[in-house]
């Protein structure tokens, strides 16, 4: 009996978090908060930083055991700053795959980071992203690259004309005394259908004109491309997604982007 | 003519009484075999409802419930659930209770919330390009129930008895992200449990 009654003790308290009142709650008394504010503190300002190394993945999704892979192989590499997960963490919107993803990606030796996808933006993903990572549109800067955060899923809000937020962007990338480029990075890349076609002017051009602006860096398509959308030579990169065991390694020295795409 | 009126009136009624009287036995089915409240179990942070017994040998069981998610815990979020369980074995103790040891069982939630819809807008998306329903999930479930013979243990004759239950579901997300990913994600990950008491009349 008093086995039994300790088999049921203890059956409940492992069981504790497990008490899920909704998929569609959008935190939970264990879910995490805040982690791009947190990850960005640990970042730091990278002012004695003169190669700044990356990692841009996208569309975790359902590819959960990928991101385990993933995890050892960024790991493996030297020198790497901080990685980007640019979008579609979860496939449903729900709390719980974005609390997976984010326990896997605990396992990274560096910082990372979180942008908003469509997938993010289904259900109430938006509300779950906004208490577990923050902000939608958001910017850091490290060693002097000011990285411009934001979400251009125009289809999740039916074409409003307001996403991706034009002005907000503009504002962003106005000149600052401590930035000596600029990094665009958000999910839907400006040559998708599901990019506001009505924007796509206004959104490449404001990108065009700030000083220094180095690339803009997306996700959602899948598969790795790099398109220039106008005569600007900046380019677009778009890194494969999680599922396809890839991602992008980025490196800014003296102002200047290169990338290698690698495998796992 | 007002003569006539009154007959007519009077059939009128009469045929109605009938009718209250004759559908009343027809729909003795619709009067529930008991209530039922439950906490968390991804139907609510509270849910109650009214229960039935199914089939000649009562061992079906479908509760009808409404549970709420109030804001400080994730929601606002009300959650209409159709839950159908069966009871394949029961185990006697003593004279004053079962032990239904391993229910399995499915159910149906609607969670009314203005981002969750039925159906991705039409002219938002192409038909293929979201494959699911934000606003139904279907869940499958197991239960465990231990039910109290009222007469014995309460001494209450109003109620014939009382039981408590723990359950543990899943859905269709949770399902498909395990399935494809068995190494990152374990079955605990994916079970959510409930606990509730239900009032047998």
């Amino acid at each position: 009996m008093k086995i039994f009654l300790l088999f049921v003790l203890s059956t409940i308290l492992v069981s504790c978090n497990h008490f899920e009142f909704s998929p569609n709650q959008s935190f939970d008394r264990m879910s995490l908060r805040d982690v791009n504010a947190t990850n960005l503190k640990e970042l730091g300002n990278g002012a004695e930083d003169d190669t700044i190394r990356f990692v841009l993945t996208g569309d975790t999704q359902k590819s959960r055991d990928e991101t385990v892979m993933f995890c050892r192989t960024v790991n493996a590499i030297k020198g790497v700053d901080f990685v980007v997960l640019d979008g579609d963490i979860s496939e449903f919107g729900v709390l719980k795959e974005m609390t997976w993803i984010s326990r896997t990606l605990e396992d990274l030796t560096m910082p990372y980071i979180a942008v908003i996808g469509n997938h993010d933006e289904t259900s109430r993903g938006r509300e779950v992203f906004l208490n577990m990572f923050g902000q939608l549109n958001y910017s850091f800067v490290y060693g002097g690259i000011k990285f411009v955060c934001h979400d251009s899923n125009s289809r999740e809000y039916n074409f409003n004309g307001k996403v991706p937020d034009i002005a907000w962007l503009k504002n962003e990338l106005k000149p600052a005394p401590e930035v000596t480029g600029y990094v665009g990075i958000s999910h839907v890349p400006a040559n998708s259908v599901d990019f506001d076609s009505t924007l796509v002017k206004s959104y490449t051009s404001a990108f065009a004109q700030a000083p220094g602006f180095l690339a803009s860096l997306n996700a959602h398509t899948h598969n790795h491309s790099v398109f220039y959308p106008d005569n600007s030579g900046i380019p677009y990169i778009v890194t494969g997604a999680m599922g396809k065991s890839e991602f992008l390694l980025l490196e800014i020295v003296n102002n200047k982007l290169s990338f290698e795409r690698i495998y796992f | 003519m007002s003569g006539y009126i009154f007959k007519l009136q009077l059939i009128i009624l009469l045929l109605l009484a009938i009718n209250i009287k004759v559908s009343a036995q027809n729909l003795k089915f619709l009067i529930p075999d008991g209530a039922v409240v439950q906490y968390a179990g991804s139907i609510g942070y509270f849910s109650g409802g009214i229960s039935y017994q199914l089939f000649p040998n009562q061992r079906g069981n479908l509760d009808l419930m409404y549970g709420f998610v109030p804001g400080s815990k994730g929601g606002v979020l009300n959650i209409a659930t159709a839950k159908f369980a069966y009871k394949p074995w029961n185990i006697k103790v003593k004279n004053w209770g079962k032990i239904y040891p391993f229910n399995p069982g499915a159910f149906l939630t609607y969670t009314f919330h203005k981002d969750l819809s039925l159906k991705f807008p039409s002219g938002q998306y192409s038909h293929d390009y979201y494959y699911w329903s934000e606003a139904l999930r279907p869940h499958i479930a197991f239960n465990s129930e231990i039910e109290l013979d009222a007469d014995k243990v309460l001494k209450n004759s109003r109620i014939k008895a009382i039981s408590f239950y723990g359950e543990i579901n899943t859905n269709d997300y949770y399902l498909i992200n395990y399935l494809q990913n068995m190494s990152a994600l374990t079955i605990d990950d994916i079970f959510q449990i409930g606990v509730g008491m239900r009032v047998k009349f």
